[in-house]
C-alpha cells in the first residue's frame, strides 16, 4: 500500500498544471514590526513599523511625521529598550515627546547643526525707575514750601557758572566761528586685530550642509555601537534637493547595518530619498482640519499611504485565477492636542 | 598573637631612583641609564641599571666621567617618583600580608611582610616568595625576595644578596649558616665599628658570632650584644606595621616638552596599564581618571573622565582620554603627566535571556565622546524636562542607559510640536485683530483658523511684562500647502515669529 507521502506527489504531479504545488504550503516568513502606536496604521500595516529595516516618513511640513516617529518611539521605550533621535535641523521639543509617552531618560538626543549664542530673550525685565520709589524730601521752610526756594539759595553756585562761562573755550569761540573741541583721548587701547575667537559667519547653505554631515556620521557610529532598538533620523526640515544629494550608498550602508543589529532606522523627510534601500515608504499627506466648532486648537486629521512596501503579501505557489482583492494602501486618523483629551 | 610560627618575608628593591624613572618607560629598558643627583656642577651618579653597570659606571661617578662613556642615557633624579613607586610597591606588598613594616632607606625599597600563617594561602615559603616577586614585576619593579623565621636575618640577607640571585629562603634553624659568609657590613654597623672590625681582621659575619659576647661588649659597648645576636640569626624584633597606602596614581616627567596627543598616548598607555593591574589586583576597575598635565610655562590642565560603568579596558580608556584631550586641548607644551584614577567596583551588568538589547557601555561611551566631538559637547544625551512651562524648558544631561521601569504610552495619538530654533520671523496681516495672512519661508497662507492668544512668557511674582502672545493657526496657500504653526508675537515690539510647526 501506497504511503500517504506517496499519494501527496500522485495528487500534486496530476494538479501540477493547473496548481503547482498545490498541497505543499509556501514557506512563510515572520517578518518581526513593532507597533507604531497608531491603530488604523498598524492595520494598514499588518502590525506596524518594519524592525532590522529602513523606513521613510515622508511629507511636506505639517503633516505629521514627527508625531508618527514620537509615537513609534513611545511604543520601544515602553518595552524598555532606548532609542536615538538624530536631529539634524535642532527642532525637536522634548516637552512634546514626553506628553506623547516616550520615556525620554531612554532617548538619545543629538542635536545637529546648532550655533552658539542662539538663545533668545522671551521675557522682557521692566522696573521702574529708581526715582519713582525714592519719596519726596519734606518741605522745608518759612512758608511750607510750595513758594520756590529761600532768596539765598539763589545765587549758589553762581560763582562757579560765571567761571565756566568765561573759560577759555567759551571766550575764543567767536559768533560765526565753528567751535572746534578738543578730541577726547581714549582711554582705551584698542587692539587692531580682531582676537581669533571671534565667530566666523557661515553661510546658511554651508551650515545645513554641515548639519546633515554630522547627522550621518553620528548616525553611522550609533549603528555600529549597537544597542538602539531605533534610530530616527530627522530631515524633516531640510529641503527636498539637499536631502537628494545624499549618495544612495548611504542609504543602503544604513540598511544592511540595521538588518544585521536589528534596530529600525526611521527617516523623516520631505523627499523619499533612500529609493530602494528602504523597506517601507509612507507618505504623509498634509493635516487636515477636523471641522469641530471649538475655540481651543485641539487637533487634527491625518492621513498616510503606502508608496513603496518591500514584502506586502505573504508569497505563495497558487496562481489564482481571478483578480485578487486589493488591500488598501491609506489609512486616517486624528491627532489630538496634549490639551485636548480624549474624543 | 597568633599560633602559627613566625615567617617574615622581606622584599629588597636595588637601584630604586633608576627603577622608579624606568620602570614607566619601555623604550629605555634596552639602554644604559644613570640617574644623577646634586646640583649642576657637583652632580654624581646615585643610581645605574645594569646595561650601565656593565658598561663600567659606577655609583658616585661624577658627570663630567658619565660623559666620558657613550651613548648613556642619563636623567635626573626624582625623588617625588621614588615616592609613587615605594607607595605602589608597599600596596604590592599589602595584597600578601595585611602587616607590613617600611625599612627603606635613601635609594633602596626594604620592607618586611609578616607572613606567619600565610602557607595555606599562597604555598609554601618558596612558592611565596616567587608571587611576591612576580607581583612586584607585575608594576615594572625588579625586586629580591628573601624568606625566614627571623625577621633581622631576612633583613641582613636581603642586603648581602649577590647580583643575579632573586629568590632566597631560609629554613628554621638555618639562620646564623645562611648569613654566615655574607660581610659584616650587612649588619648594619657604624662606621667606627666596621674600622674596629677591619683592624681586628673580622671580616664576614661567621667570624664576628664566633667572638666572646662578655669580651666584645667590654669593648664596643652594649651595642655589640646587638651585633652579636644579629650574626646568629636570634635577634627578637619588635614588628611595627604600618597602614598600607592605596593611591592608584602614576606621574612621569617628560625630557623634552611634547606638543603632539598622540605621542602622548604612548606613555598614557603604559601608566594606564599600571593603574588596571593594581586595580585588578584588588578586584577592582578604574571608575574616572583624572589626567593633569603640567604645561609649559608653569600652567597646568586637568581634565576627569568619567564613563557610566567602571570598566579596566585599556584601550577604551586610552580613546575616552583621547577624544577628551583632542576637545579640550592644553594651552602649550606638556612637561609632565599626572593620572589619579579613583577605583569603583567592577561592573555589574546582569543580561537576562529575555531582557532588551541594550548599547554595551565601554562601547557607548566611546560612541558618545566621538558624537560629542563632531556636533559639539552638550549636544548630545538625554533632555530632561523642567518644571516650569516657559520655552526652552528642558537641559541636556549626558546619556545612560537607565534600568527604571518605563512609562506605559499614551494611548490615543497626540500631535506634536517641531520647534524652530531660533523662531522664524514672519510677517503677519492683521484683521479685527486676527491673523488673516502669513508669509512664512516666502509662501503666502491665507489663515483658516486661529486659536488664541494667550498670553506667554511672564511670573506673576516678579516684574517681568507679560509681552508675548501666541496664536495657533492654520493657514493654506493658494497651491494647498498647509501651514499649521504657533505664531508668537511680541506686542510690545509687534514682532511676529513662527515659534513651532505641528508636524
Amino acid at each position: 500500500m501506497a504511503s500517504a507521502a506517496t499519494i501527496r506527489l500522485q495528487v500534486e504531479s496530476a494538479l501540477a498544471r493547473r496548481y503547482p504545488s498545490a498541497l505543499t504550503p509556501p514557506p512563510r516568513m515572520v517578518r518581526p514590526v513593532v507597533s507604531s502606536g497608531v491603530a488604523p496604521l498598524d492595520e494598514l500595516l499588518r502590525g506596524g513599523l518594519p524592525v532590522g529595516a529602513l523606513t521613510e516618513l515622508v511629507g511636506d511640513t505639517c503633516s505629521g511625521r514627527m508625531s508618527l516617529a514620537l509615537s513609534f518611539l513611545s511604543q520601544i521605550t515602553s518595552s524598555g529598550k532606548v532609542c536615538a533621535w538624530i536631529d539634524a535641523s535642532n527642532t525637536f521639543n522634548p516637552a512634546s515627546a514626553a506628553s506623547v509617552g516616550v520615556d525620554l531618560k531612554r532617548l538619545l538626543w543629538v542635536r545637529c547643526g546648532v550655533r552658539e549664542g542662539m538663545s533668545e530673550q522671551e521675557t522682557r525685565k521692566f522696573a521702574l525707575p529708581s526715582s519713582f520709589f525714592t519719596p519726596k524730601p519734606a518741605t522745608k521752610g518759612l512758608h511750607g514750601g510750595g513758594h520756590g526756594t529761600h532768596p539765598r539759595d539763589e545765587v549758589k553756585g553762581l560763582s562757579a557758572a560765571v567761571g565756566r562761562f568765561l573759560s577759555n573755550d567759551t571766550v575764543n569761540a567767536r559768533c560765526a566761528e565753528p567751535i572746534s573741541k578738543a578730541r577726547p583721548t581714549p582711554q582705551h587701547f584698542e587692539a587692531n586685530l580682531q582676537p581669533s575667537t571671534a565667530s566666523v559667519r557661515t553661510p546658511r547653505r554651508a551650515r545645513i550642509y554641515d548639519a546633515i554631515e554630522q547627522a550621518l556620521r553620528s548616525t553611522d557610529l550609533l549603528i555600529q555601537t549597537g544597542g538602539f532598538s531605533a534610530i530616527v533620523l530627522d530631515f524633516g526640515e531640510i529641503a527636498s534637493e539637499v536631502v537628494a544629494r545624499i549618495e544612495l550608498s548611504t542609504w543602503h550602508r544604513y540598511r544592511v547595518a540595521s538588518e544585521q543589529t536589528q534596530s529600525s532606522i526611521v527617516l523623516l523627510s520631505q523627499y523619499a530619498c533612500a529609493k530602494s534601500s528602504s523597506e517601507l515608504q509612507l507618505r504623509l499627506s498634509p493635516f487636515e482640519d477636523t471641522c469641530e466648532e471649538r475655540t481651543v486648537f485641539t487637533g487634527l486629521s491625518a492621513r498616510a499611504e503606502i508608496l513603496r512596501q518591500r514584502f506586502p503579501t505573504a508569497p505563495t505557489n497558487v496562481v489564482p485565477m481571478r483578480k485578487p482583492p486589493q488591500r488598501a494602501c491609506d489609512a486616517r486618523w486624528d491627532y489630538r492636542a496634549s490639551w485636548a483629551g480624549p474624543l | 598573637m597568633s599560633s602559627f610560627p613566625e615567617l617574615y618575608a622581606c622584599i629588597y628593591v636595588r637601584e630604586l631612583p633608576a627603577q622608579a624613572l624606568l620602570r614607566l618607560r619601555p623604550e629605555l629598558a634596552e639602554k644604559p641609564c644613570v640617574i644623577l643627583e646634586g646640583d649642576a656642577p657637583g652632580q654624581t651618579v646615585c643610581s645605574l641599571n645594569t646595561r650601565a653597570r656593565l658598561l663600567g659606571l659606577r655609583q658616585g661617578m661624577t658627570k663630567v666621567e658619565v660623559e666620558t662613556f657613550e651613548s648613556v642615557v642619563v636623567l635626573q633624579r626624582s625623588v617625588k617618583m621614588e615616592g609613587f613607586v615605594r607607595v605602589i610597591l608597599l600596596e604590592c606588598a599589602g595584597a600578601f600580608s595585611p602587616r607590613l613594616e617600611d625599612r627603606s632607606l635613601n635609594g633602596i625599597f626594604l620592607c618586611a611582610v609578616d607572613a606567619a600563617g600565610t602557607e595555606s594561602l599562597f604555598g609554601p615559603p618558596q612558592l611565596l616568595a616567587k608571587q611576591i616577586r612576580q607581583r612586584i614585576r607585575s608594576v615594572g619593579v625588579v625586586a629580591s625576595v628573601t624568606v625566614s623565621a627571623n625577621l633581622q636575618t631576612a633583613i641582613c640577607l636581603a642586603r648581602g644578596l649577590k647580583r643575579g640571585v632573586a629568590i632566597q629562603v631560609v629554613s628554621r634553624g638555618d639562620e646564623a649558616r645562611s648569613i654566615a659568609e655574607l660581610p659584616v657590613a650587612v649588619l648594619d654597623i657604624t662606621g667606627t665599628q666596621a674600622e674596629t672590625f677591619g683592624s681586628w681582621g673580622i671580616r664576614n659575619v661567621a667570624a664576628l658570632a664566633v667572638l666572646p659576647e662578655k669580651s666584645l661588649i667590654a669593648r664596643l659597648g652594649q651595642d655589640a650584644k646587638r651585633l652579636l645576636q644579629l650574626a646568629n640569626g636570634i635577634r627578637p624584633h619588635l614588628f611595627q606595621p604600618i597602614a598600607i597606602p592605596f593611591v592608584l596614581e602614576e606621574q612621569v616627567e617628560l625630557d623634552f616638552p611634547l606638543d603632539d596627543l598622540e605621542s602622548l598616548l604612548f606613555g598614557l598607555s603604559t601608566m594606564l596599564e599600571q593603574l588596571i593591574v593594581r586595580a585588578k589586583s584588588r578586584v577592582l576597575a578604574l571608575a574616572s581618571v583624572t589626567i593633569t598635565l603640567r604645561l609649559d610655562g608653569g600652567g597646568s590642565h586637568e581634565r576627569k573622565v568619567n564613563p557610566r560603568v567602571p570598566t579596566n579596558d585599556k584601550q577604551l580608556w586610552l580613546k575616552l582620554l583621547h577624544l577628551d584631550l583632542e576637545g579640550h586641548p592644553p594651552s602649550s607644551s606638556i612637561l609632565g603627566v599626572h593620572l589619579f584614577a579613583e577605583p569603583g567596583a567592577t561592573s555589574k551588568v546582569q543580561l537576562g535571556l529575555f531582557s532588551p538589547q541594550l548599547p554595551e557601555p565601554g562601547k557607548l561611551d566611546v560612541t558618545l565622546a566621538r558624537i560629542a566631538a563632531i556636533v559639539g559637547e552638550g549636544n548630545v544625551g538625554q533632555a530632561i524636562l523642567e518644571d516650569t512651562h516657559r520655552a526652552g524648558d528642558f537641559h541636556v544631561e549626558p546619556f545612560c542607559v537607565t534600568t527604571l521601569e518605563p512609562p506605559v504610552p499614551e494611548t490615543s495619538s497626540l500631535l506634536c510640536l517641531r520647534l524652530l530654533r531660533p523662531a522664524e520671523p514672519t510677517r503677519v496681516e492683521v484683521h479685527r485683530g486676527l491673523p488673516h495672512q502669513i508669509k512664512f519661508r516666502s509662501r503666502s497662507y491665507l489663515v483658516e483658523k486661529a486659536y488664541g492668544p494667550w498670553l506667554d512668557g511672564g511670573d506673576w511674582w516678579n516684574e517681568a511684562i507679560w509681552g508675548n502672545e501666541q496664536w495657533d493657526v492654520i493657514g493654506k496657500a493658494t497651491d494647498s500647502a498647509v501651514l499649521v504653526c504657533r505664531l508668537a508675537r511680541d506686542f510690545i515690539q509687534n514682532d511676529w515669529r513662527v515659534a513651532g510647526l505641528y508636524d
